[in-house]
């Protein structure tokens, strides 16, 4: 498989930056939010909860960074665990709401 | 006193993530615990809080594992498919058990925590940390156990890193490192599978959740700094003594007994 550069893209890297600058991301959302919540109360938290869901579907999007990284690769028997992954924690979703 | 609230609760994922991070596991396991019998809050809001606490940790102390190549990556997207399955049956479950039953199997966690704290983890002869060629072994025993800790982790809020890691060390023979690397990646995945569920519920309250995940965030970056320069005896004995302390509290709320003067 052929890549960009000279040495082949590194998944554990990229997985880590992701993770690192999403957790800022979702922090900084809540803490915003929750700072809104003292001067406008209801509006502010509804900025908090948008942080929430930004943490529960960090790890939601790393699955969909590693399928799309394994497809490229070629590997796809491992492309094909994370599409089951991805589909389990979609089926919870659905299945969770009443 | 809405604001005091708030700060307690930040305070609370400071502390128990820190420690959580400190002894390398999520903080759910004391966060539950902490809620519902100090804060008197909800079972089922603490186990929501717990589950973005526990997304928190992960995806806040996943990095450093990562560039590290300590995290195996395709090991852990193998076992998510038996933990993710956990989680979807314990979400299910979690609305059927009745609340003193969920109590009573969190502290037999905490008593089996606190049982794995006192024995050491030790390391195995065959295997050296990191890379230099370990080999996955006995995978269909690893995933079942991972299908437990998917169960047990949605069912009571937890990483569940209690059944990760032995499932990790004995069963699949990892080195150390690498599986506690590897728990920390996966349970992330694990929770946010039960987490979207208890959301859509209406269970993840923000009012509770959000100072719960920012002072996770804090608590597990402070903890596994600290950890690098501490040694771990004495801390682990004070960690035996909390696990057992909270057991025991559980173990009487599950039998309707509370120690902790509580409104009706």
């Amino acid at each position: 498989m052929k890549t960009h550069g000279t040495s082949p893209p590194r998944l554990e890297p990229a997985l880590g930056a992701l993770l690192y600058h999403g957790t800022i991301l979702a922090s900084a959302v809540i803490a915003l939010g929750l700072a809104l919540a003292v001067g406008f109360g209801a509006a502010g938290m509804r900025v908090a909860t948008v942080g929430l869901v930004l943490f529960i579907l960090l790890p939601v999007v790393r699955v969909a960074a590693m399928l799309i990284f394994f497809l490229r690769a070629g590997e796809y028997k491992f492309g094909a665990i994370a599409a089951l992954v991805m589909s389990i924690i979609l089926l919870s979703f659905y299945l969770g709401a009443p | 006193m809405h604001g005091g609230l708030e700060l307690w609760l930040f305070a609370v994922a400071l502390g128990t993530s820190m420690l959580g991070g400190l002894l390398g596991m999520a903080s759910g396991i004391f966060i539950v615990p902490v809620l519902t019998m100090f804060g008197r809050i909800d079972l089922h809001t603490a186990i929501g809080a717990s589950l973005i606490s526990v997304i928190a940790c992960s995806c806040a102390g996943a990095a450093p594992f990562l560039k590290g190549g300590l995290t195996n990556v395709r090991l852990a997207i193998l076992l998510e498919t038996a933990t993710t399955c956990g989680a979807l049956c314990g979400v299910f479950l979690a609305g059927l058990i009745p609340t003193r039953y969920l109590l009573f199997i969190f502290a037999l966690i905490l008593l089996l925590s606190a049982q794995q704290m006192m024995a050491r983890r030790k390391v195995p002869s065959y295997a050296s940390d990191r890379d230099s060629g370990y080999s996955v072994e006995r995978l269909p025993l690893g995933m079942t156990l991972m299908y437990g800790a998917g169960l047990m982790s949605a069912l009571l809020g937890i990483g569940s890193g209690v059944l990760k890691i032995p499932a990790m060390d004995t069963a699949l023979r990892l080195p150390i490192k690498v599986s506690s690397a590897t728990s920390n990646f996966m349970i992330g995945v694990t929770a946010a599978a039960s987490a979207g569920a208890y959301f859509a519920r209406g269970d993840i309250l923000t009012s509770v959740a959000a100072p719960i995940a920012l002072g996770s965030v804090l608590g597990a970056v402070l903890g596994a700094r600290i950890l690098m320069k501490l040694s771990g005896d004495k801390l682990r004995t004070m960690f035996v003594c909390i696990l057992l302390i909270l057991s025991a509290q559980m173990m009487l709320a599950a039998f309707g007994i509370n120690l902790i003067e509580r409104a009706p």
